[in-house]
């Protein structure tokens, strides 16, 4: 029989073409278990490609597999720290020696191959010293890239370590939340979130100390910043949810020794695997607490006389003997709620693009009003009466009443449905769609991705297809008004990009082709993984790019370094302009050029992968959302 | 024999008569007896003619009257209509009538699922078959029972049974008599259908208006295509403009197929009569090229465009998200993405897209 006959030899091989249906429209539903005990829901895999039907006499219902050559492979839909793809390792990899050196790439992107595994394997596969290791594995468990927990076998199992690749991947992201941290709390809150994307975890004194020292420097002779100003913009950012307490370390482990303070809400009992599944921080209910510091000062200008002490200061700092009382309470970025702000901005740009600016002012409102009070998985916010929008309008943009109302029956009466309506009380009951949105969104992002790539006409193509779903290829010619012979043609090339799937319908049950229907059809959830897959590619491309072009021009890099430094020091030390002048001709003007243009390279392939990223975001926001409305 | 002999004996006698020379009184009974004498001669003669000329006008009245009968249900009369006029009629003498009719090839034979219909047949197209034998009336009549589409040689010969050479010579004679004609379908150039000479071809034969001698003129869709979203999309910028509550806004922005339909027509761009079902195929493509939106709404029967109390209104609408990030980079649009890897003849180190990107 055709197909993954791995899987399917233990069940029964006879078919009937009288139980041929209609396709089923998603490709993986896991079969009842009593008659496929080895298929796995977990690890059953989505494959684009040539899908056939194939009957399975026991089960009434229809069974997909498929058979060809081109998988793209995702396995593991339920956990986040799953398997991962080569694509997603590789470009792992390459965020790591980025930021981290190539010791912690090593041992990083063998963590991710391989799963969760002791300290002692680790040294053994990859060959390194065990100091280094244990220092790449603390840098890792730092910044939330890597958890331990006790060994699977039994308490006395030595301590296992898994990577998580998400969390490796969010480093893309962090310009992205740098700049919504200052668009909403102004240069305060940029430089606490980088601080604290830069060093992972940090005690809300050090983060304070820190950063005023940081604007400090910024700013004119004789001003300081107050400690109290940061420390107010920091709990504003704990107060919105930006910022979270890290799990203690005892609680992800058994309870014998969790002695300190904030005792988890859910201990975790040695011996059952499923507990030591991550505890997530929102678990724990001091989770946005602000402890209570005692802080006061200024923050310290740093003078370049005091370079030397510096460096011995800023070591110091780390172990710094003040105690301000928030010992063991460590902070991090919360990146789920970062992603709520970005979803919610995609959400209210869209609508101001189909729309209306006022109608995005709307859903703005709503959308804020809703903030605390839907959780981040939900299908749609909480219904809102239309008499509170009114209220929390912002008051400059003066709408009546009536036109308000108007506005509201547009949008629930738009077909993309942002805003549904969820009742008649209050004037009217809304709601903003959510899942719906993200879904509307990928598709777009679907339809732009091809219509780019191929041209208008195959987007009208795949958009034919999107709506109507199943079309024989006499249909796609006469509803796309495309002459015969070129519909095929874009037909067959999107078959081969595998963007457009082949669905056959037999007559007979030896699937002669003659008598046979062929189908086009486009499943978007599949569709839109394949295109994530190839959005990790495309980043870790643009990555190996500038690498390498940096590593080409790196004598002359080297060279403007070396002048840079020299011209610096015969600055201070007070030399004259001739001196100054020879020194920088030492640069000619072509090695100028190139330098420019490599200048300019590296700044373009930056936000490339800054814009790329944006898309990998709306993707994976939508196919996340798919998964929990589905499990 | 005896009748005979005793004519002769009446004759003799009348002839004696006759000789005798009689008078004028008696020459008129003379005369009655010389037709007293035919009669019982030819009597069986006579009385058969008689018969004859009965029978033949009752059935010319019964022609006539089923002939009537016919023309006032021009659908066609069953037998029993036929038994309910003429009650007295017996079967025999009915079938008798009425085969009579089919043979002068003025009653058309059809069955339908109740029985038999007896119809009138066209009295021009009785002339028209004048001449030709019945083979030919077969074919002929294949091929106007298939009216509009018009029907396959292959198909002709199931119909008929007969072998194809014979179909082929009565087709060319019908041709020639110009009373059927060949059609090449565009669905398969090689195939022809044959239709009766006077019919316009069905749309699904010659593609209707978007084809012209088999050929899909794209230009003319593209150009239909591009004027109609400019027309939705003056309507929506004007209603945009007018800066009017936002609800008689998007209303105005809105345009039905109808109107659509009479600003092609107006622009005069078609040489061929676009109906609104051609235009709503075009402004369907609009809509799969995510410029225009639709929506149904209920409509009363009797305003201008509604069809089955429904209208169909269109507008111009903006994309909901830009170009997305991934086709700003060339991997997104690069042809040899699934055969690039680093260290392979393509790679990202030595992507000529990229070069050529990066420096622009």
């Amino acid at each position: 029989m055709r197909g993954n006959s791995r899987s399917l030899r233990h069940l029964p091989q006879t078919s009937t073409n009288t139980d041929v249906g209609p396709p089923q429209s998603e490709a993986r539903r896991p079969p009842p278990a009593r008659h496929a005990p080895r298929l796995k829901p977990a690890n059953h895999s989505e494959r684009n490609g040539v899908a056939e039907v194939c009957v399975l006499s026991a089960e009434p219902h229809v069974f997909r597999l498929s058979s060809v050559v081109c998988l793209k492979e995702r396995t593991s839909l339920l956990l986040s720290i799953g398997k991962m793809t080569a694509q997603e390792v590789r470009l792992c990899g390459l965020l790591l020696r980025e930021h981290f050196g190539e010791v912690v790439e090593k041992v990083g992107t063998h963590l991710l191959r391989s799963g969760a595994q002791n300290l002692r394997t680790i040294i053994h596969e990859t060959g390194l010293p065990l100091d280094l290791v244990k220092k790449s594995l603390c840098v890792l468990v730092q910044h939330g890239a890597c958890n331990f927990r006790s060994g699977r076998k039994g308490p006395g199992c030595p301590t296992e370590y898994q990577a998580s690749g998400d969390r490796i991947l969010r480093i893309l992201r962090y310009p992205r939340y740098i700049y919504t941290a200052k668009t909403l709390y102004g240069d305060t809150g940029e430089l606490i979130i980088e601080e604290l994307l830069q060093r992972g975890h940090m005690t809300m004194s050090s983060t304070v100390k820190t950063v005023a020292d940081r604007l400090t420097q910024n700013m004119e002779e004789g001003r300081s910043m107050d400690y109290s100003e940061v420390t107010s913009a920091f709990s504003k950012l704990v107060e919105t949810q930006f910022l979270q307490r890290c799990p203690p370390m005892g609680g992800a482990r058994n309870t014998k020794d969790s002695g300190s303070p904030p005792t988890p809400s859910t201990p975790a009992t040695p011996g059952t695997p499923a507990s030591t599944a991550l505890l997530t921080p929102e678990s724990f209910p001091d989770c946005y607490k602000v402890p209570h510091i005692t802080l006061i000062g200024r923050g310290k200008r740093r003078h370049s006389s005091d370079d030397g002490e510096d460096q011995k200061s800023a070591k110091k700092a780390k172990m710094d003997p003040e105690t301000h009382g928030d010992e063991g309470i460590y902070w991090q970025v919360n990146f789920e709620r970062f992603h709520l702000h970005f979803r919610d901005q995609a959400v209210i740009s869209a609508v101001a693009n189909k729309l209306d600016q006022t109608c995005s002012e709307i859903v703005r409102t709503m959308l804020r009003m809703s903030e605390v009070t839907t959780s981040p998985s939900a299908t749609c916010t909480k219904p809102l009466s239309a008499n509170e929008i009114f209220r929390s309008l912002p008051a400059s943009y003066n709408i009546l009443r009536p036109i308000l109302d108007q506005y509201l029956t547009l949008l629930v009466d738009d077909p993309m449905e942002f805003v549904g309506k969820a009742g008649e009380s209050g004037g009217g009951m809304f709601v903003v769609n959510l899942h719906r949105a993200l879904a509307n969104l990928a598709r777009a992002t679907l339809e732009s991705a091809v219509q780019e790539r191929f041209g208008s006409r195959s987007a009208r193509i795949f958009r034919l297809l999107l709506r109507k779903r199943h079309l024989e290829q006499k249909q796609v010619e006469d509803f796309a008004m495309i002459p015969a012979k070129e519909a095929k043609d874009m037909l067959y090339t999107l078959l081969s990009q595998n963007l457009v799937q082949l669905q056959e319908i037999p007559k007979t049950p030896d699937y002669a082709p003659s008598r046979t229907f062929y189908l086009y059809t486009v499943n978007q959830l599949p569709t839109a993984r394949m295109l994530l897959q190839n959005c990790y590619k495309t980043v870790a491309n643009l990555i190996e790019r500038r690498l390498f072009e940096t590593k080409e021009s790196k004598r002359l890099l080297e060279k403007s370094q070396r002048i840079e430094a020299i011209l610096a020091s015969l600055q201070v030390s007070g030399a004259e302009p001739e001196q100054l002048t020879e020194v920088e001709e030492m640069i000619t003007a072509p090695e100028k050029q190139q330098l420019e243009s490599l200048r300019l390279h590296i700044n373009k392939l930056d936000s490339a992968e800054n814009q790329v990223d944006e898309t990998m975001f709306l993707l994976e926001a939508y196919v996340s959302s798919t998964a929990t409305s589905t499990a | 024999m005896d009748g005979w002999r005793s004519h002769d004996t009446v004759l003799q006698r009348c002839v004696h008569k006759l000789d005798i020379g009689q008078s004028n009184d008696r020459q008129t009974v003379d005369i009655s007896l010389l037709w007293l004498w035919l009669l019982l001669t030819c009597r069986a003669a006579i009385l058969k003619a008689v018969q004859l000329f009965v029978v033949f006008f009752f059935f010319i009245f019964v022609y006539h009257r089923i002939r009537e009968l016919c023309q006032q249900f021009p659908h066609g009369i069953t037998d029993q209509v036929i038994q309910n006029d003429m009650p007295h009629l017996e079967p025999q003498q009915r079938a008798a009538a009425i085969n009579k009719l089919l043979s002068l090839g003025q009653l058309d034979l059809l069955r339908n699922s109740s029985g038999l219909l007896y119809r009138m047949k066209d009295a021009q197209s009785a002339s028209k078959m004048k001449g030709s034998d019945n083979q030919e009336k077969l074919v002929y009549q294949i091929i106007e029972d298939a009216g509009n589409k018009g029907i396959w040689s292959r198909d002709i010969r199931f119909k008929s049974n007969l072998p194809l050479t014979e179909i082929n010579k009565i087709l060319k004679n019908l041709e020639s008599k110009k009373l059927i004609k060949a059609v090449k379908s565009v669905a398969a150039s090689k195939k022809k259908v044959y239709m009766l000479y006077n019919l316009q071809p069905d749309r699904s034969v010659t593609g209707g208006a978007w084809y012209s001698d088999q050929d899909f003129e794209s230009e003319f869709v593209e150009v239909l295509n591009q004027q109609c979203f400019k027309f939705l999309q003056t309507k929506a910028d004007m209603s945009r403009d007018s800066k009017q509550s936002p609800m008689v806004q998007r209303n105005s922005s809105f345009a039905t197929s109808h109107e659509v339909w009479k600003y092609i027509c107006e622009l005069g761009i078609s040489k061929v009569d676009l109906s609104m079902d051609d235009i709503e195929t075009i402004l369907n493509t609009l809509i799969y090229d995510g410029k225009v939106e639709m929506t149904v709404i209920a409509a009363k029967e009797g305003t201008v465009g509604s069809v089955d109390g429904q209208m169909k209104l269109y507008r111009g609408v903006n994309p909901v998200i830009q170009p997305t990030g991934l086709v700003k980079t060339p991997c997104g649009l690069c042809p040899v993405f699934d055969d690039c890897h680093e260290g392979g003849e393509i790679s990202p180190s030595n992507c000529i897209y990229m070069t050529e990107w990066l420096d622009f």
